[in-house]
């Protein structure tokens, strides 16, 4: 097993190259100015990673050395292509010896580079005409190979199997099979310590490390709180902690938190990243939006709260509908949550609905393409995108591999025989529901008929006024001319028409062009009939969808083939695969998937797969959930690619923790809250983040967890955290999502868009009442519309999904926490509170400040600094709020009101950011004093002991 | 590593490129031989910085004054004999009306006066005094024809060379394609009216499905001028001063307790960043350091012209301080006169007129206007005939994108010229047609750019700014 093993006297950077210190700024830097596109990404190929420097005289082997390197150099022109390019095919060391093409050459001769043309095109740069060249170490690596006299590991078969799996490629430690290890008994653990810590301790004492002790309780109690909830604890819950001095008070602790329903928002949201989770269609700007995909957010962070097991919690979201039994109407409520469990499969982008007919081969395989890279980069942690076009050319994912993890969905999915997102949703309106409704549309009826017919007697009366304005000579004709059927009217009849656009053109959808010169008083009337009849249609039961992913009774019949397409291509499918996991799983696989049983509801390809995946013996299903686990606590994974296992990823730090928290999560029968529990009570989690010199020496990124990490509070907590302290936080959970809308600088805010259809502010607002102030993961998530406040601390972009967060520190960010409304707004209302909490006196309100915003108490220095600060600021500000009228309350003031038209004036910032208005004349403006408070209050929320969780 | 993390859609908006220069990072980049060559078709990684053309570019920036609403080109720059002669006669043509309930196919001549101007001798209207001083430093385009009847498609056939919504904007391929000279400023620009958003609001200056960085940054003419950029109003200089002082010492007894932390050192180094970047900003929209004289020839001392005036001369100092791409907007349907055109007209050319002119002579003046290309026009044109026919106060004209005009100046456009011609009324683009692709082509060609390969590859397919409708490089209308 390819683990990774210290020795001592050996830094941990030396074993993981590409997390150095200069790496990881050269990473931050790229980042910084560039965005990744989502392609295949070249790189280095693995056997330039190969153990074997240049130079050493270590035995080569095609398989494990040379093989590697032409797979990701050559072999989509000479091996791949149905032509190879210049008769060479380098799959096979034996062809390499063979004479190829009309000239008869070799590509090598084995113990003699100098003779080997493969070598000297490599070394010129000739060859690979395009593209990355080889790096020199690429080429000492052959030029080695062939001098050793270009060896084979073993006899190589004789022609290239279709499925070219090597005992190399099996080697590598992701796909070894689950084995518990015992935990180690390093010296340096106390008695008593639990496995995680024994893991950790071990790997430290190789390094002469150990854990820093465990962190003050505030720290701990801040920590932990925002790790399970999403939220900072409030000062009650910090005095409460620190008086709690029973020797278990830690624990009782983290069971109160995994039992808040907090936890499912905070903890079902990072699975949302990694599903996807989306509230529009994506794919174009047109980017609908899916009013019911939060049925699938609700189903998750109601699983999280209860705990639901991660093996059943996996088998519903890829096959919940094979779980539940039909009829699929008036359903009971735990049907239709196994059923939303499957919106995991419809959270990629869906642009079928708008795309053109001429697009829609793209369209459908792009969604196609996505949920296979959702599925296997959430499940599998395998980027299997690569292989959609050609063999993966650095894991042993074959093109054929793509293909049978495709056909597991297809019968669901079928490019052939598309549904639209609109056809696979289930209607939840239950047939009584939907007969009261029917009776009611029966009276709206009656009034739309009305409003025809009178909209008719207006057409009659325009008309008139029309043909009155015509000299008397042409009144009939033309009268005539307008009642005859377009298609009978004569040559004579459309000239004359033409000659008089305003009859020509008088029709019902052009009748309120008429009105403004005629009396307004028409088309007032019809839209009150028009409104009569929407009244009445209110008292319908709204109709609510679930979008679910199953399969049509067609496709189980005859299940759709899936086929191999030609470099990827959907418009030329060569041969059929079946459904089936990577090869190189094989043998973890006990049978065939979708062995159809009769009347099923599904071909039972999902339902197979998931259980397989589900088994507790699939090397990577586990692994990956854990290590998941294990970087949400941490801040990086054990497995730092969290969602890439194979050759381009990085290598475990702790590979034997991995496994035994992979069998652990097993034998706690799949429990989360289990897997948090060891995690949470471990001596690694609760330690100390203080660094010292002595451990940045040998460990300077953490890479052995000698220390806490310290890590900024994610998008959605610092928006949520800033709510809490603020006391706004609106603690309704589930339902429709808060809308989001662009105000007039295209910053996406929280509000109801009120624009015209020409993109026009109409100045309309509509109150939110509350809702503004829900917790971020329930704030719509539309793709072309991240709310910018998040964005701005690096919400993901679900393209397709996100298996791994970035956090950036740029200067925007500080502009926001500065300057924004939001910001100015929760530093307004914690000023507020502080205010009604605390009282008048100063010390007294810096205390209480402290203790909201950093859930601790300043220090007597903080305090008459701080004291001085309000002295201060407040006699600044008495002068700069000569008018007070509407500065403080309404920050927002700033944007809206220096602009003199109403059109772009910004009518919705009150949406999102000012507090709900009291009634009138109830407050006073604040007082310089207040507005000084609530300058300290945004100094407190914008530092950096707010924004980091220590 | 890897870049697998999840990028945010804005987080990279040019912005981040302030940070970057004040780092040296720009220097450690080329060192690294990462800084970015010229865009191929599958571009990885996308960014801001500086890339050279293809071919030698005549132009290096461009400056858009869009005139939302349809200018009417038989007032202002395309006279036409015929119709004054036919005033009030029947039209027989087909005409394609917008608003079918005010419409007639009653001729109406320009009730304005046309003069030569120049040595070019080219014809203007009365109502363009100060366009008629620079007519022999422009090419004015009178075959214009997108070929779509209202605002919405206009705009996007203009804006984006597509027709319907969702696809890049001309400065966000540009930018895209070439990158910025700057790194203090956003690389791409949108000086906003204050008087209304035109019609499509923001979807003006959208990147479509380009990355974000390549979306318009909109500049208000009036505070707040970028979003998030000031202090609220009573709390700006001391105020705030005190603030992030505070704030510093509480972040410094912070670090005191988590030394070597550098996490928290860029962050508090950020907020010295976003100072930088304020400064920057505000230097570039400040213009009381310019001259009377320079104020005066935009217009500025007269509170008619002022307004747009301040947003031409800002126009001109963000491309000198290397902005790619400015584009300023008149308000809501300025230029939209279906209805009173006899007053409206004369309004909505006063309000421009003098900034407009200003701009090519200044940019002249400081020989910025050979690499700078200046754009003048909007989404269409109006008809030869009345609408609203009866009272001439009320009298207007409805939509025409089958013929209308617009003038270049700059960046390689070849001064004094007139292109292209309309039928005897005004009304249909009949000789030297431009088509909204053959405009962006020629555009993109003076940029040393080719229209066909500077691609974005979207769900497969190579997207490109002509809609891969093809597009013809004007070259009649180049140097």
């Amino acid at each position: 097993m390819a683990s990774l093993h210290l020795h001592p006297g050996q830094t941990a950077r030396e074993h993981l190259p590409s997390t150095s210190r200069f790496g990881r700024f050269a990473f931050f830097l790229t980042c910084l100015l560039s965005v990744s596109g989502g392609f295949c990404v070249s790189e280095p190929s693995p056997a330039a990673k190969a153990p074997e420097g240049p130079g050493s005289a270590a035995p080569l082997t095609f398989e494990r050395n040379i093989r590697p390197l032409l797979k990701h150099h050559c072999v989509h022109c000479h091996g791949e292509g149905e032509k190879l390019k210049a008769g060479l095919d380098v799959r096979l060391r034996r062809f390499l010896v063979t004479p190829h093409g009309d000239g008869g050459d070799l590509a090598i001769v084995p113990g003699k580079p100098e003779e080997s043309e493969m070598l000297r095109l490599v070394r010129e740069g000739e060859m690979p005409p395009k593209g990355k060249k080889l790096t020199p170490e690429e080429v000492q690596l052959l030029e080695r190979w062939i001098a050793q006299g270009a060896p084979t590991a073993r006899p190589e078969p004789e022609t290239v199997p279709k499925v070219y799996i090597t005992e190399e490629d099996r080697e590598f430690w992701a796909f070894q099979p689950l084995k518990r290890p015992t935990p180690p008994s390093p010296k340096n653990a106390p008695p008593g310590a639990s496995p995680i810590d024994r893991f950790v301790l071990a790997t430290l004492e190789q390094k002469n490390l150990t854990l820093n002790p465990e962190a003050p309780k505030a720290t701990l109690l801040r920590r932990v709180t925002l790790d399970l909830t999403g939220l900072p604890p409030a000062p009650e819950e910090v005095a409460a902690f620190e008086a709690d001095t029973a020797p278990d008070a830690y624990a009782r602790l983290v069971e109160r938190l995994l039992a808040s329903p907090h936890y499912g928002e905070r903890w079902g949201r990072h699975w949302l990243d990694i599903a996807g989770y989306s509230d529009s269609d994506g794919y174009s700007e047109t980017d609908t939006p899916r009013p019911w995909a939060y049925h699938y957010r609700d189903y998750i962070i109601r699983a999280m709260n209860a705990d639901k097991p991660l093996d059943r919690f996996i088998q519903e979201q890829l096959a919940g509908d094979e779980l539940v039994k039909g009829p699929l109407k008036n359903m009971a409520p735990d049907t239709i949550e196994t059923l939303a469990a499957t919106g995991f499969l419809r959270m990629v982008p869906d642009g079928t609905a708008a795309a053109p007919a001429a697009e829609q081969v793209t369209a459908r395989n792009a969604v196609v393409a996505e949920e296979l890279k959702v599925v296997s980069t959430a499940l599998l942690g395998m980027s299997v995108g690569c292989a959609q076009c050609h063999d993966h050319k650095h894991d042993p994912i074959p093109q054929r591999d793509y293909y049978q993890l495709r056909a597991i969905f297809e019968p669901g999915i079928d490019p052939a025989n598309w549904r639209l997102p609109a056809a696979r949703m289930l209607s939840l309106m239950t047939d009584e529901e939907r007969a009261k409704n029917a009776v009611v549309e029966t009276e709206a009826k009656v009034i739309d008929d009305r409003r025809k017919k009178r909209e008719d007697e207006l057409i009659e009366l325009v008309l008139s006024w029309e043909l009155a304005k015509r000299p008397e000579e042409l009144r009939e004709p033309l009268n005539t001319a307008y009642r005859t059927e377009v298609k009978k009217r004569t040559p004579e009849q459309l000239s004359l028409l033409k000659e008089h656009p305003t009859i020509n053109q008088l029709n019902p959808g052009s009748l309120y062009l008429y009105d403004r010169t005629y009396n307004t008083k028409h088309e007032a009337e019809l839209k009150k009939i028009a409104d009569e009849a929407t009244e009445i249609r209110t008292r319908k039961t709204v109709e609510k969808f679930l979008p679910v992913f199953n399969e049509t009774a067609a496709a189980v019949k005859t299940p759709p083939p899936t086929a191999i397409f030609h470099r990827g291509d959907p418009k030329n499918p060569k041969e059929t695969v079946e459904a089936a996991d990577l090869t190189i799983l094989a043998s973890f696989q006990i049978a065939p998937f979708g062995q159809n049983k009769e009347g099923a509801p599904s071909t039972g390809r999902r339902g197979d797969f998931a259980r397989h995946l589900t088994s507790g013996k699939h090397p990577l299903l586990t692994r990956v959930l854990v290590n998941r686990v294990w970087h949400h606590h941490f801040g990086r994974g054990i497995v730092a690619s969290v969602a890439d296992f194979g050759h381009q990823g990085e290598r475990p730090s702790h590979p034997e923790l991995l496994d035994w928290l992979a069998t652990e999560l097993v034998a706690k029968k799949w429990s989360l809250k289990e897997l948090h529990r060891g995690i949470l009570n471990s001596a690694v989690y609760k330690q100390s983040s203080t660094r010292t010199p002595e451990k940045d020496a040998v460990d300077p990124d953490n890479l052995l967890l000698a220390r806490a990490p310290i890590r900024r509070m994610d998008a959605e907590t610092l928006r949520d955290a800033m709510l809490q302290v603020s006391g706004k936080l609106n603690p309704k959970m589930f339902g429709s999502p808060v809308p989001v809308m662009l105000d007039t600088d295209g910053q996406v805010i929280v509000g109801v868009d009120t624009t015209d259809t020409a993109g026009r502010p109409t100045g309309k607002v509509v109150p939110l009442n509350g809702e503004e102030f829900r917790r971020s993961v329930y704030v719509q998530m539309r793709r072309t519309r991240p709310l910018a406040m998040l964005e701005t601390f690096d919400l993901p972009k679900m393209e397709p999904n996100c298996e791994l967060r970035t956090a950036s520190t740029v200067a925007p960010q500080s502009l926001t926490l500065m300057n924004s409304e939001f910001a100015l707004s929760q530093a307004s209302l914690v000023a507020e509170r502080v205010l009604r909490e605390s009282g008048a006196q100063p010390e007294a309100q810096i205390r209480r400040a402290w203790q909201l915003a950093l859930g601790s108490d300043p220090s007597p220095e903080e305090i008459q600094k701080a004291a001085q600060f309000l002295k201060q600021q407040t006699t600044t500000l008495q002068a700069a709020l000569v008018s007070p009228a509407p500065i403080l309350t309404a920050p927002a003031a700033a944007s809206g009101a220096t602009t003199a038209a109403p059109a772009v004036a910004k009518p919705t910032v009150a949406a999102t950011t000012v507090p709900p208005k009291p009634a009138a004349g109830a407050k006073a403006p604040p007082s310089p004093a207040q507005a000084a408070l609530a300058t300290l209050c945004q100094a407190l929320l914008n530092s950096n002991a707010f924004l980091y969780i220590d | 590593m890897q870049t697998n993390g999840c990028l945010s859609r804005r987080h990279f908006l040019s912005k981040s490129g302030f940070c970057l220069s004040s780092l040296g990072a720009l220097a450690l980049l080329q060192k690294d031989g990462l800084l970015a060559k010229p865009i191929d078709l599958i571009p990885q990684h996308f960014d801001t910085l500086p890339k050279p053309p293809a071919a030698r570019p005549k132009a290096r920036a461009m400056i858009s004054l869009f005139m939302q609403g349809g200018p009417s080109q038989i007032d202002l720059f395309d006279p036409k004999p015929e119709l004054d002669k036919r005033n009030g006669q029947k039209f027989s043509g087909d005409i394609k009306f917008d608003d079918s309930a005010n419409a007639s196919t009653t001729l109406m001549a320009s009730p304005w006066k046309f003069k030569q101007h120049g040595q070019s001798g080219t014809a203007v209207s009365e109502l363009l005094p100060y366009f008629a001083q620079i007519v022999d430093d422009v090419t004015l385009i009178r075959g214009m024809q997108t070929g779509v009847s209202n605002h919405g498609q206009g705009i996007y056939a203009m804006q984006t060379g597509g027709v319907l919504a969702g696809r890049p904007t001309l400065g966000s391929w540009l930018t895209y394609a070439l990158g910025s000279e700057t790194s203090d400023l956003p690389a791409y620009v949108a000086l906003t009216d204050p008087r209304g958003l035109p019609v499509l609001g923001v979807s003006n200056w959208t990147q479509g499905w380009l990355p974000s960085i390549y979306q318009g940054t909109a500049v208000r003419s009036q505070e707040p001028r970028m979003a998030n950029l000031d202090p609220a109003p009573h709390l700006r200089g001391e105020a705030q001063a005190r603030y992030l002082d505070f704030l510093g010492g509480l972040n410094a007894d912070h670090l005191q307790k988590h030394p070597g932390e550098s996490d928290l050192e860029a962050r508090i180094a950020s907020y010295a960043l976003a100072g930088k970047l304020q400064i920057a900003a505000k230097e570039a929209l400040d213009i009381s350091g310019e001259t009377q004289a320079t104020k005066k020839l935009y217009g500025i001392d007269d509170p008619a012209t002022a307004e747009f005036g301040t947003r031409c001369l800002i126009a001109r100092r963000l491309v000198e301080r290397g902005v790619r791409f400015v584009q300023l907007f008149t308000g809501n349907q300025t230029w939209d006169h279906h209805k009173g055109i006899l007053a409206g007209l004369p309004a909505a050319c006063k309000y421009v007129d003098k900034g407009s002119a200003a701009l090519v002579i200044d940019l002249k003046a400081r020989g910025l206007l050979d690499s700078t290309v200046v754009h003048w026009g909007g989404e269409m044109g109006r008809l030869p005939v009345v609408e609203y026919p009866g009272s001439k106060d009320v009298a207007g004209r409805d939509h025409n994108t089958y013929g209308f005009s617009m003038w270049m100046a700059g960046g390689g456009f070849k001064a004094g010229t007139t292109y292209g011609e309309t039928d005897e009324f005004g009304h249909k683009a009949v000789k030297d047609i431009v088509s909204h692709h053959d405009y962006h082509a020629t555009l993109l060609h003076l940029f040393g750019l080719d229209h066909e390969k500077v691609l974005f590859r979207r769900n497969g397919t190579p997207m490109s700014l002509t809609d891969n409708k093809g597009g013809r490089v004007v070259s009649e209308l180049l140097v």
